[in-house]
């Protein structure tokens, strides 16, 4: 009896789980036909905030990528004081609110910002700049990189490393033929979660850089911009985040880029050593 | 079906008056008069936010007595429609532009804004704020020279403000009455009266009011002499007196 009410009770929260989660989503694509929806994406708003939106994320998620990849990387290899503090510390922007990551980029980077007269005296003005929008999204992503990056690491079979290293491999040898390779899944499963946080991104964005149609209004600033305006075009926009929102996590599941880097490093790794 | 529709009910009756505000007299104002509406009279529940959304809240039935909308578009509708009484006019505001303190671009006149380089901030076009600021551009006749140096054109006035208030730009358009809360970071610029938009603030009744007796002391307090006083105080325009 207690088992057959326990199986109903979680069949009723999956139930209301999941009408809670995908009616929203359902409704976007219930409101406006599909066709007319994407007659709108020729909007030169819709235009212009793709372009912004590319260039500032790719900008962005490519910076993460070259710094976040060795940090993640001495995180998880190294064992030192305060390993536990840093790894804290690069999470810290993953919980703050978007608002407060904004603002604390103006209080670094703003005209009278912490580094407000240095940037100055080099002649730089990053406000109101596509630099902005672009340390706005690095800002914002990187936890995301870092952390899932962190974990591909670290399940990395450390035996392996101990290998090639007795076999006579540099420590650059070793990242780049070992680790990177047997850590790729999980790393590109981290990079995916991250681009996917990054173009997104409207709070740090909109205090820190602005909101301007082809220079700083990035795919949401202009959700935002057009819901008073033609709801039609935000609906759009927004039904274009729910299907690239949806690619990039089929994708993740297709390549099974989730499944590899950090959960059985075993399976795979002798098969990425040949 | 029949099931997920119980559990929802429940879950709306656990939220804390999310739904029926029970029964005290509430007031639906527009957000820039958050100050000066206490002041006038302390006994109502307010809910202060973008007219916009208080008129959609009213139109979906949200339990509000009474509307004050910073624009007169909004309580008219409204109005046409038959959810509220006659609106009246209870108060005006202008446009001023304001400068950081230091003021880093020189900035003396609205005329100076011209000049190259100045980073200006304005409201978008679609929010009232950004749609005044292109009508009093276009009223003194510089609004292609100006709009060229907008580098952002923001959601609401809160974003304006603080932009300028923080040094970031060099200047922004606002409402009088946001000027007064950061008096001690911005210098302000003074526009013209002949290039003023009209920016009117409306009062209606809510029509399906249960709370009339309450709904007519507070327009009438906010019409008196001493409501004209406060809305002054806090850096109101008011319109003609006139016997209603």
């Amino acid at each position: 009896m207690s088992r057959i009410l326990f199986a109903a009770s979680t069949a009723v929260a999956a139930g209301v789980a999941f009408a809670f989660l995908l009616l929203p989503l359902v409704a976007i694509f219930l409101r406006v036909p599909l066709g007319d929806l994407f007659s709108q994406l020729g909007n030169q708003v819709f235009q212009d905030a793709l372009v912004v939106s590319l260039k500032t994320s790719l900008i962005a998620h490519v910076s993460v990528l070259l710094f976040g990849t060795p940090t993640a990387y001495l995180l998880a290899r190294k064992r030192f004081f305060g390993r536990g503090a840093l790894i804290t510390l690069i999470e810290l922007p993953l919980v703050l609110p978007p608002a407060v990551a904004g603002i604390a980029l103006l209080a670094a980077f703003g005209r009278f910002g912490l580094l407000g007269d240095e940037l100055d005296a080099l002649g730089i003005s990053i406000g109101f700049t596509q630099t902005a929008v672009v340390l706005a999204v690095a800002f914002v992503e990187s936890p995301f990189y870092v952390r899932g990056a962190i974990a591909a690491f670290e399940g990395v079979d450390p035996d392996l490393i101990a290998a090639a290293r007795t076999l006579g491999a540099g420590p650059w040898r070793v990242f780049g033929r070992v680790a990177l390779p047997l850590a790729v899944g999980g790393l590109g499963a981290a990079s995916a979660l991250a681009l996917a946080r990054g173009l997104g991104e409207f709070g740090a964005t909109i205090i820190f850089a602005g909101s301007l149609q082809g220079v700083t209004q990035t795919l949401p600033l202009a959700i935002y911009a057009q819901l008073d305006q033609d709801f039609d075009v935000a609906l759009a926009i927004s039904a274009l985040f729910v299907l690239v929102g949806a690619a990039i996590l089929v994708s993740l599941k297709v390549f099974g880029w989730a499944r590899h880097g950090s959960i059985s490093p075993f399976r795979f790794a002798p098969s990425s050593l040949r | 079906m029949r099931a997920l529709a119980a559990i929802f009910a429940l879950v709306a009756l656990a939220l804390p008056s999310a739904t029926g505000a029970g029964g005290s007299f509430t007031v639906f104002a527009a957000a820039s008069l958050t100050e000066v509406f206490p002041k006038i009279d302390k006994k109502p529940r307010y809910s202060f936010a973008g007219s916009d959304q208080l008129a959609l809240q009213i139109r979906q039935g949200a339990p509000a007595d009474v509307f004050a909308s910073a624009n007169p578009k909004y309580a008219q509708l409204l109005f046409h429609d038959g959810l509220v009484r006659k609106p009246v006019t209870f108060a005006t505001n202008r446009l001023i532009v304001i400068v950081p303190k230091s003021n880093p671009a020189g900035l003396h006149s609205v005329y100076d804004l011209r000049r190259d380089g100045v980073k200006l901030v304005i409201g978008d076009s679609g929010v009232p704020i950004g749609s005044y600021t292109r009508q009093l551009l276009d009223a003194i006749g510089i609004k292609d020279a100006v709009l060229e140096n907008v580098v952002s054109q923001e959601p609401d006035v809160k974003g304006i403000v603080a932009k300028v208030a923080l040094g970031e730009a060099d200047a922004g358009f606002v409402y009088a009455t946001d000027a007064k809360p950061v008096a001690s970071k911005v210098h302000k610029i003074l526009l013209p009266d002949w290039s003023q938009p009209p920016i009117k603030y409306q009062l209606a009744m809510v029509r399906s009011t249960p709370r009339r007796v309450e709904a007519r002391s507070f327009l009438n307090k906010v019409t008196s002499k001493r409501g004209r006083l406060l809305l002054k105080k806090a850096g109101f325009g008011l319109p003609p007196l006139k016997k209603r």
